[in-house]
């Protein structure tokens, strides 16, 4: 018998280019996915290596704040907040104080204002370290981890030293700040303030941040790997950021220069001298850089509100028992995550009527189905991360 | 237009909040530098494309719901007799000025429904579920309109005054009944904690 090889040649070829008739496979990422920051399931069609209408699935970790704060009173509200965005819950707390104060129309001593302003940029600082740790790791590099979260710990102590807690400060109250830990309780009668040395620690710290900023960016900016995986990858347009309420870096990263810092007055930032960080092309790459950029422009608020705080009360005149007159509010603030903001209905009662509470990752992972049509299964990984989201700031 | 109940002077937002309202057709009011702007529900849909396109108001912050009711199942009743209705807020922003406008609209609770957002505002997708699960409004033109957070078989709309906080029904408010008495609050006069350097 012969065997005809030019025959078997063609078959085989003809073979291979009849089009590859494949079944689609649905790939469940998560609710314990490492990727994922919390508890959060991605239901994907994929198409060979493509994913296609792809549906988070959320609310595993829903607590019901906005229903829990019915029925809490205000001062009692500041610890449920903290626990939003537990990655930097001092930030949540204050525009959520702020709105409670406009209500009740109180003027907030200066200090105290100083304190909340170097306590927010110190909650940016750890948040978006904590992204510059993370987000490598999820690419598969380990080392950036070691640096960014050494620095972190830094800026925790010096929260802690300030709060008494790291992740969950409580620290404000209506009116002012908490006198701070280790400096004395009200009912000593001696003044409050800030510890003693905290000043000096955090020029010290924020000068060994920016070194550390300035070493993440040569660890990783440089890296090819790192580039490949980034550049060019989870392009966001600006039209379609903004129409999905995306903010915060991911929405600077897309080139749109808004910051809320610049334009809302919850908190005096107008002194200071610092940059909105944009980016040119709005993909993961560009929503890396932004949040190292900004790691520095906190540093500069940082250093600037330390040199330039003004001595006085820590507290404003209020009475005992909170109560907080009629009216509606909106108060958004710029969180390290985007806007964060509180929709307060107060009918003149210790509690609120009815709060509704906005969060910068829910908003910001909505765009999810829209960003992860059609691209590679890897790249899921990257764009996620490159969206630095937290659970608990998605679900509440 | 109202102001807010302590100003006498035009506020500096006025202009922008005359300006949302006359392009919408509603009516505006400020609350404590908060721009809310009434209109009825079947403005919505045109009153957020004018939003949109014509004042530049492109950021979709946030949508939810306030339920006006006098009867309450959980929380402190209201200290006035209002108008039983759901109240739907659209929160929307430039992305410029930082200027916000939160567009209003009243539903009879007895007919929840209001058109769809999502051609206007993806990002409304999200919101609307959540309103949609929480109060019971049916978003008409909404492509998934399911549950976003409850599990799919929950029943009811936790955020609706007339909806039980469940864990204050185990277990009352202020939370007395899992503490342990305080040293001498039990009639006792043995002290219940010794200090040995005393």
């Amino acid at each position: 018998m012969t065997i005809d090889t030019d025959a078997i040649r063609h078959l085989s070829e003809a073979s291979v280019s009849v089009e590859l008739q494949t079944e689609d496979m649905t790939l469940n990422i998560g609710p314990q996915h490492p990727s994922t920051h919390g508890v959060l399931r991605l239901v994907a069609r994929v198409d060979g290596e493509r994913c296609f209408d792809v549906k988070p699935v959320i609310g595993y970790m829903h607590r019901g704040y906005e229903k829990l704060s019915e029925v809490r009173s205000y001062p009692q509200i500041t610890t449920i907040v903290n626990r939003i965005d537990w990655v930097s819950g001092y930030a949540n707390e204050v525009p959520f104080i702020v709105a409670a104060e406009k209500l009740m129309q109180l003027e907030v001593p200066e200090r105290a204002q100083y304190i909340r302003l170097i306590l927010t940029e110190m909650a940016r600082i750890s948040s978006h370290l904590v992204f510059m740790a993370s987000y490598p790791l999820e690419l598969g590099a380990a080392t950036p981890l070691f640096f960014a979260l050494r620095e972190r710990e830094r800026v925790l102590d010096l929260l802690e030293s300030v709060t008494g807690g790291r992740f969950h400060p409580n620290f404000n109250r209506i009116g002012g700040v908490k006198p701070a830990y280790g400096s004395g309780s009200t009912t000593r009668k001696q003044p409050q303030d800030l510890p003693a040395g905290f000043f000096a620690e955090t020029r010290d710290a924020m000068d060994k941040v920016k070194e550390a900023v300035d070493q993440l960016e040569d660890l990783v900016a440089g890296n090819e790997i790192i580039l490949a995986r980034t550049k060019g990858v989870g392009v966001l347009p600006a039209e379609v950021v903004v129409a999905y309420g995306v903010s915060g870096p991911n929405l600077r990263a897309s080139g749109v220069p808004f910051d809320l810092r610049k334009t809302q007055d919850y908190l005096p930032y107008d002194r200071f001298d610092f940059d909105v960080i944009t980016g040119a092309n709005g993909d993961c790459w560009d929503r890396w850089h932004v949040r190292l950029l900004e790691i520095r422009e906190s540093v500069k608020i940082v250093q600037q509100a330390v040199d330039g705080i003004p001595s006085g009360d820590l507290q404003a005149k209020v009475p005992k028992v909170i109560k907080v007159p009629r009216g509606e509010t909106y108060v958004r603030a710029e969180n390290p995550k985007g806007e964060m903001g509180y929709y307060l209905v107060s009918d003149g009662g210790g509690g609120p009527y009815r709060l509704k509470i906005r969060s910068a990752s829910f908003s910001n992972i909505s765009i999810l189905p829209w960003i992860l049509e059609g691209i590679l299964v890897p790249d899921i990984i990257a764009i996620m991360g490159s969206l630095d989201f937290v659970l608990g700031d998605v679900d509440r | 237009m109202s102001s807010s109940p302590s100003e006498t002077v035009v506020h500096p937002l006025q202009e922008f909040a005359d300006r949302v309202a006359d392009a919408v057709g509603g009516s505006a009011e400020i609350q404590f530098d908060t721009v809310k702007v009434r209109i009825s529900p079947d403005q919505w849909v045109a009153a957020h494309v004018t939003a949109r396109d014509d004042l530049d108001l492109v950021f979709f912050s946030w949508l939810s719901a306030i339920d006006w009711s006098n009867e309450v199942a959980s929380g402190d009743r209201l200290s006035a007799e209002v108008e039983e209705r759901i109240e739907v807020l659209s929160a929307l922003s430039d992305v410029t000025d930082g200027r916000l406008v939160v567009l209003s609209t009243d539903l009879d609770k007895e007919d929840l429904r209001l058109a769809s957002l999502i051609e206007i505002y993806a990002g409304a997708n999200w919101h609307e579920r959540e309103a949609h699960e929480m109060f019971g409004i049916v978003f008409e033109g909404h492509p998934n309109l399911i549950h976003l957070y409850l599990p799919d078989a929950f029943v009811g709309n936790p955020l609706r005054k007339s909806y039980p906080l469940l864990s204050r029904e185990v277990k009352p408010w202020p939370g007395t009944v899992d503490v342990e008495a305080m040293p001498n609050q039990d009639g006792s006069d043995e002290p219940t904690t010794e200090n040995p350097e005393a």
